[in-house]
């Protein structure tokens, strides 16, 4: 017998338990909304343990598929499947999938977009990228939220800044957000940076192709991350 | 407070998880749905929606045991019965939805990943019950099967310019495709690609250079598209046909091989690649193709008793060229032939049939003694019950006889049929399969044609085309021993071109094998099978010496 068939590809065993992990955080999660609702909080400390709990859990949960989503991009499974979309609806969707993080946080998200703006874009892949990015700002956000798109130049752009401390200088600097290693070497991999970049990257246009921006320039005084699609 | 529009509505929820379907039915209540009703399997979900009619299905993509749920939904499309017009939302856990989306021809009103919040639930249904309630009109149309309306409401709906331009788009393209106004699609679909690369409009295009008999352009298309998005597999469908009519089956094949390598839960694809290989006299691969085809029927709609069949053919040919390679195969095909009449009914003439396939496989596994008494039972129903014999179960009796070397009764029967069905040409053309020189008129004439392209390659030195030529023709024709020498004489050919190509050798002296068992000693052709034996006789000996 070959040896090499007996042999297991690790990373394809991780990638099938954070399938499962996904699955049952998913039910911790409705479960845990639903208890949200059947024992409203009491007072402040409540409220906030159960802000904690539905932020981490959250957070697993993005981290978790952004990790999935980033085994299928090395491994090639992921294909970006263009179509025409509504930018109104996307980010909506993303905005009602995390309704109940913004609400135990009392943040308050003011979206400005077009309703018939389109784009052309995978709807997944960018639903993805701006649900990772609203759940990391909502832990660095005081009260505000501000989630934009328009049609630039340089293609759509969907933004969302905040009004927390900005992005640390490291990231700002950071002109791709590709070389993992070193990142993960410090402690800090920035997955969610590398996964929205990736996915900029596959979006592309004729001669145009789809990108990031980190800047501390936003009107609520905090960070603000814009994805730019063809 | 304004009404509760969706108040009439009625939801149905399949998911094999207890507290989903407690969730999601709660999330549904809270979103106004008058009724929610929920199920744990397939099977019930098939029964529940025999019976009621639901304005939207929720329903999860793997339950477990049964049915997924994309086939629940080609079950739902496929027979148009009560639920044709419901909104299907196909929910899972995958986050990659081409993955899935792939494997099917039919595609959900909607896609939601878990976990779903109430929220984006809501969001998602009002979303569509919006689209449904402007586009009902279209809907309506072409549900009366009046294109021509429908084709207008979609302009119309086109030119006012609002979020359903998309879907009208898509929607359109396929109506002028289907009335034939080929001019208009290509506009519409030029326009769009003008803008921007959409791979559906590409396809559109494809299709549309297709009907247009401009095969060439259509391929580019869909080259272009499968480098583009290699998960498209609708443009391998339209190329593998594109190349089915232009005779290239080769073409064909490997189009649908990689079709399959990508997505291989498509049983339709399946069952014309185990066709196509086939045809290919490429038994393994059909063997493959039609043993994948039979397990996925087990929970498709598209599942027919013919290609379980068409298993065990595969199999019993490939043993007269390869025991071996055949041998895994047997046993399975025994398996499959055994449970036909469990799966396709215990009719008598199920049952006959299958009998008799089980005998030839018996042969094929060299357990001759276990033939004969498979052929005696399936004899003793075929004497009780002669109502039920149809032709294809004669000719299936003629081949388990000449399995076991009994040619006298199988000659005998041959003679009644031809005699029988004279100047039938239908049935005269399903006859043709056993033997040497067709007896149907078009038969005949496609022979001829064969015999004259393929010698025309042979003598043009263009042996690997003539050698599919040939080739192409066996499956149909296995008994002719003319087109069977005429491959081994341009295996010859090709050969000598190229001398490196060990398969050539051995396909030359399976072939011969083959006609070896089949030849009478009376035969026209004799003299010339001896001579292309003694001259492969050669051929060996010096392939071994230069070896």
């Amino acid at each position: 017998m070959n040896r090499d068939v007996q042999e297991v590809d690790f990373s394809f065993v991780l990638a099938s338990s954070v399938h499962d992990m996904k699955n049952s955080l998913g039910m911790l999660l409705n479960t845990l909304a639903e208890v949200m609702v059947q024992y409203p909080p009491q007072n402040n400390d409540h409220a906030k343990s159960y802000a904690v709990l539905e932020y981490e859990a959250a957070r697993i949960n993005s981290e978790l598929i952004q990790l999935l989503s980033l085994y299928r991009l090395d491994h090639d499974q992921v294909r970006a499947h263009i179509e025409e979309c509504m930018v109104i609806d996307v980010l909506s969707e993303q905005i009602a999938r995390n309704h109940g993080l913004l609400q135990t946080r009392q943040l308050e998200l003011v979206l400005q977009c077009d309703e018939s703006l389109t784009g052309y874009f995978d709807s997944d892949l960018v639903g993805g990228v701006i649900n990772n990015i609203l759940v990391n700002c909502a832990r660095y956000s005081k009260n505000k939220l501000f989630l934009s798109a328009q049609q630039t130049a340089e293609g759509l752009c969907i933004t969302l800044e905040d009004d927390g401390p900005g992005y640390p200088e490291d990231m700002l600097n950071a002109s791709t957000f590709a070389e993992t290693r070193a990142n993960f070497a410090s402690g800090r991999p920035h997955l969610g940076l590398m996964f929205a970049n990736k996915v900029a990257l596959m979006h592309r246009n004729k001669a145009q192709q789809g990108f990031i921006r980190l800047t501390n320039q936003s009107a609520l005084g905090g960070g603000c991350f814009s994805l730019y699609l063809p | 407070m304004a009404e509760n529009p969706y108040a009439k509505l009625q939801a149905l929820i399949v998911d094999d998880f207890e507290s989903f379907r407690i969730t999601l039915s709660k999330m549904l209540q809270e979103f106004g749905i008058g009724t929610v009703d929920s199920v744990a399997s397939s099977n019930d979900a098939l029964r529940y929606c025999s019976s009621k009619v639901y304005d939207v299905i929720l329903c999860d993509q793997n339950l477990g045991k049964g049915k997924t749920g994309q086939q629940i939904l080609e079950v739902l499309r496929h027979k148009p019965t009560l639920n044709s017009d419901s909104l299907f939302v196909l929910v899972s856990a995958e986050s990659n939805k081409s993955i899935i989306m792939a494997a099917y021809d039919y595609e959900p009103d909607a896609y939601l990943t878990k976990p779903i919040t109430g929220q984006t639930l809501g969001q998602r249904l009002e979303r569509l019950f919006k689209q449904r309630m402007t586009l009902a009109p279209i809907y309506k149309a072409l549900k009366d099967k009046d294109v021509e309306s429908a084709i207008h409401l979609c302009e119309a709906e086109i030119a006012a310019g609002n979020r359903y331009t998309g879907s009208c788009q898509k929607m359109l393209g396929r109506m002028l495709l289907q009335v034939g106004d080929l001019e208009k699609a290509e506009a519409l679909y030029r326009n769009i690609l003008d803008v921007r690369q959409l791979d559906w409009a590409m396809l559109g295009m494809a299709q549309t250079k297709k009907m247009q008999g401009d095969a060439l352009s259509a391929q580019q298309w869909l080259e272009e598209i499968i480098q583009f998005n290699p998960l498209n597999l609708k443009a391998y469908d339209v190329l593998a046909s594109i190349m089915a009519e232009r005779g290239d089956y080769q073409g064909q094949q490997k189009v649908l091989q990689k079709a399959v390598d990508i997505s291989p839960l498509s049983i339709l694809r399946q069952q014309e690649l185990g066709n196509v290989s086939f045809k290919n006299n490429d038994l393994l691969g059909a063997a493959n193709a039609y043993r994948k085809a039979v397990k996925i029927g087990e929970n498709s709609c598209h599942d027919n008793i013919k290609f379980h069949e068409s298993f065990a053919h595969a199999g019993i040919q490939l043993a007269k060229l390869d025991k071996n390679l055949a041998a895994p195969i047997l046993r399975d095909a025994l398996k499959v032939i055994g449970e036909i009449p469990l799966r396709f009914g215990k009719t008598n003439s199920v049952k006959m049939n299958a009998l008799l396939l089980e005998s030839q496989l018996c042969v094929a596994s060299g357990e001759e003694r276990r033939a004969e008494e498979v052929l005696v039972s399936a004899q003793k129903i075929i004497d009780a019950d002669a109502s039920a014999v149809t032709l294809d179960t004669r000719i299936e009796l003629v081949r388990a006889l000449r399995e076991l070397g009994n040619k006298a009764e199988s000659d005998k029967i041959i003679a009644d049929l031809l005699s029988e069905y004279e100047g039938d040409e239908d049935q005269l053309q399903k006859l043709d399969c056993l033997l040497d020189e067709p007896c149907s008129a078009k038969n005949k004439a496609l022979v001829a044609q064969i015999n004259k392209d393929g010698i025309s390659f042979y003598e043009a030195k263009d042996f690997g085309r003539a050698v599919n030529c040939f080739t192409s023709a066996l499956q149909d024709f296995p008994q002719h021993i003319g087109l069977r020498l005429n491959l081994v004489q341009a295996l010859m050919g090709s050969f000598k071109q190229e001398p490196e190509k060990a398969p050539l050798l051995t396909a030359m002296q399976q072939t011969m094998d083959y006609i070896r068992k089949i030849i009478p000693d009376n035969h026209a052709q004799f003299k010339r099978f001896r001579q292309l034996e003694e001259l492969l006789r050669g051929i060996v000996a010096s392939a071994k010496t230069t070896n």
